[in-house]
């Protein structure tokens, strides 16, 4: 029976008492002052697939599990403040559906008229879900080769990163050079998924005459894989590795490409996990693009085609940088046109938050590349069969305001909105050319 | 001593006690699990942060206008804002009643609004007020003939609508076995639906206008709103005294004050 199967009460109550441990005064506010008013729905890419994976739907277990564990009134009267474990297989089952049709894209935090963010209990939920055996099998494959530190030990892996290292060195550059100013930190998602934002990222640099340097080595599948199965303890030792590299480098400012959860991860969420500063700044490259463009001290070759920006939830909303990359876009293009949702409400594209990584096709894209088959129960590929059809239904939204828009290409930022929207296009035949910001940038950048 | 007398005199400093225990309880957890985070700021300039704050309140309730129609008309317009927050605390019979409890609320007597369309009209052309230290007329009210909308009768009514849809609403996901619904959800709106029918028929004396009859059901009116106090730190009506405003305020400290997302 694989873990997926398996119900064990004495681990759904250590799970349990470990959710409660993490709790703090944000996460007690958004566990306790919902209302279920379920104005959350509205903007939920998921609620499409079904009112049941509607963000106050889908924070309820944890909520469920925490009453149960810490609040007096819940304990005395369980069931008028539905406070309880799950029971049986089948619930947590139910659960970890709920679970992974959560994108974390911060769009119930906003619509919430209490600034609940559904998204960060949905992690915690993940956590509990790990604790109980429930962790999709590739991300935990993932998240097992990331901590163990030894990321390019599969074969696959180790070639398509090499490819990338000739490449770069092709440009010049230099790897872990000590003294270097800014550090360069792609991951080896990167390198599989978007390994044309790795080269463009170099070409910016160089082209803006920064003191850089970059690991010979990915220091991250994506920075830490493990927080997105809210598994904190395994985030931190992968951070404090990124951590002691850059502090070895003695760098001022880490500089970072992918504009999905990593961005998030590292500029937010890390310095609240060490409960310290980094100890240097981390920016991302669209913001040195919109300081040298504002300056002028770049200049960019106009680009004729009509190009759109889907801001990446992390990058944008949850991340801070939601003018910016239009503005640099629009500096890059006069054919630059804004999707109906931009801005703070941009649409988020279905897949962000892991999901994207462990539906059927992601599965059988990395078995292609480890030359393996990855053992995955049946149970299991129920699950990730279901989750891919419900996530073309989420990102079906997204879709359709390209196409409205008219874009023959659609830059992002982020890995996961890039191999998502391929998928969704795929699927929708949506027609248009996908690119990474600094992909598409370097492309106009002067000779 | 009837029930109104142990409404008025007698319970009340048990319920405030149990009340600011509660409060006392919810606070105290904030203040002692709070962590700090020490994260670098975004800056952004001063004014874009302040139209951010407006935005962060309102945002919702747009969004609430342009895609559920059916839940800002019936759960924020008829419930809330036409219905129970008026009521509660403009209605003239409860100025009078927590003027006494607590003197300085009678500084809201001007904007008391009548129990009826036509109590107004009956005080303005009365020539005696009622004989009592606390009366007052509603000549001192300043909404004229905004009374024809402001008044306990239709505000009260529109308040019940409110609460039925919600718990219609609650009742229907419930029948789809959504899990989010729980049975506080319908013991918290069954009271306040209630408090809104009992104060109705006292205010009308329904259903007989004998004394013992009235008498009780105004008791019970204050009663079950006594109950909702002291009960209102442990259930979800702690979003009108704190969860609203730490929640909006926290958000816009996280995503526009900190992360600089405007």
């Amino acid at each position: 029976m694989s873990a997926w199967e398996e119900f064990s009460i004495d681990a759904v109550k250590a799970g349990a008492r470990d959710a409660a441990g993490r709790l703090n005064s944000v996460l007690l506010h958004f566990v306790e002052n919902c209302v279920s008013c379920a104005l959350c729905e509205i903007n939920c890419p998921y609620t499409p697939a079904g009112e049941e994976y509607g963000p106050v739907e889908k924070a309820e277990p944890l909520r469920k599990i925490l009453r149960s564990q810490v609040f007096l009134a819940a304990k005395i009267l369980p069931l008028l403040f539905g406070a309880r474990l799950p029971r049986s297989a089948e619930e947590i089952n139910k659960w970890a559906e709920l679970a992974y049709r959560c994108t974390n894209c911060g769009l119930c935090y906003t619509t919430c008229p209490f600034g609940i963010h559904s998204g960060t209990m949905i992690q915690h939920l993940r956590y509990f879900l790990a604790k109980t055996g429930r962790v999709p099998t590739l991300l935990k494959m993932m998240m097992e080769l990331e901590t163990s530190g030894n990321i390019l030990s599969a074969e696959g892996f180790s070639r398509v990163w090499s490819e990338l290292l000739e490449k770069l060195r092709g440009l010049g550059v230099t790897f872990d050079r000590k003294g270097a100013k800014y550090v360069y930190l792609p991951s080896l998602a990167e390198a599989l998924i978007t390994p044309g934002a790795v080269i463009g990222t170099a070409r910016i640099l160089n082209k803006l005459g920064l003191d850089w340097t970059m690991p010979d080595k990915p220091l991250s599948i994506r920075a830490p894989i493990a927080s997105l199965v809210g598994d904190s303890e395994a985030a931190l030792e992968v951070t404090k590795r990124m951590i002691d590299y850059v502090a070895g480098i003695g760098a001022s400012a880490v500089i970072l490409s992918d504009g999905g959860y990593p961005y998030r991860f590292l500029r937010f969420d890390a310095p609240a996990l060490l409960a310290k500063p980094l100890g240097f700044d981390v920016v991302h490259v669209v913001e040195l693009l919109h300081e040298a463009l504002k300056k002028g001290a770049l200049k960019l070759k106009g680009a004729d085609q009509k190009v759109t920006w889907h801001s990446p939830c992390q990058l944008g909303r949850m991340g801070g940088l939601v003018e910016e990359p239009a503005e640099v876009l629009s500096a890059a293009s006069k054919n630059f046109v804004e999707l109906e949702s931009h801005g703070f409400f941009s649409k988020c594209c279905g897949g962000g938050n892991g999901v994207a990584c462990v539906v059927t096709p992601t599965v059988e894209m990395f078995e292609g590349l480890l030359g393996t088959r990855i053992p995955i129960s049946e149970k299991e590929k129920v699950f990730m069969d279901k989750l891919y059809k419900d996530m073309l239904i989420a990102s079906k939204a997204k879709v359709d305001e390209i196409k409205k828009s008219g874009a023959s290409v659609v830059v992002t930022a982020c890995v996961g909105c890039v191999h998502t929207l391929h998928l969704a296009s795929k699927a929708y035949g949506l027609g248009v050319e996908i690119k990474t910001l600094p992909e598409f940038i370097a492309e106009l950048l002067p000779e | 001593m009837d029930l109104l007398d142990l409404a008025i005199y007698t319970l009340p400093p048990y319920v405030v006690a149990i009340f600011a225990f509660g409060v006392a309880y919810r606070v105290s957890r904030y203040i002692f699990m709070h962590k700090r985070a020490p994260v670098k700021r975004r800056p952004r300039p001063a004014p874009k942060l302040l139209i951010g704050l407006v935005k962060t309140f309102v945002d919702p309730l747009i969004l609430g206008a342009r895609l559920r129609k059916s839940d800002f008309i019936s759960g924020l317009i008829l419930l809330h804002i036409l219905g129970v927050i008026p009521v509660i605390f403009l209605l003239g019979q409860h100025v009078a009643m927590f003027s006494y409890w607590f003197p300085p609320y009678s500084v809201l007597r001007p904007l008391s609004i009548p129990s009826s369309a036509t109590s107004p009209a009956l005080t303005l052309t009365a020539p005696v007020k009622p004989v009592s230290e606390m009366s007052w007329t509603y000549v001192e009210s300043v909404w004229g003939p905004l009374t024809i909308v402001l008044n306990g009768d239709l505000l009260a009514i529109l308040a019940m609508l409110g609460v039925m849809y919600k718990l219609g609403d609650k009742l229907w996901r419930a029948y789809r076995k959504i899990i989010h619904v729980r049975l506080g959800d319908f013991t918290a709106l069954l009271l306040l639906l209630a408090i809104l029918v009992t104060g109705f028929f006292a205010t009308h004396h329904l259903p007989s206008g004998d004394v013992p009859t009235y008498r009780f059901v105004l008791g019970m009116h204050i009663l079950l709103a006594e109950i909702l106090v002291a009960a209102l730190p442990f259930t979800k009506f702690w979003h009108f005294v704190f969860g609203y405003w730490y929640g909006k305020l926290h958000e816009w400290y996280d995503l526009k004050y900190r992360r600089g997302a405007l």
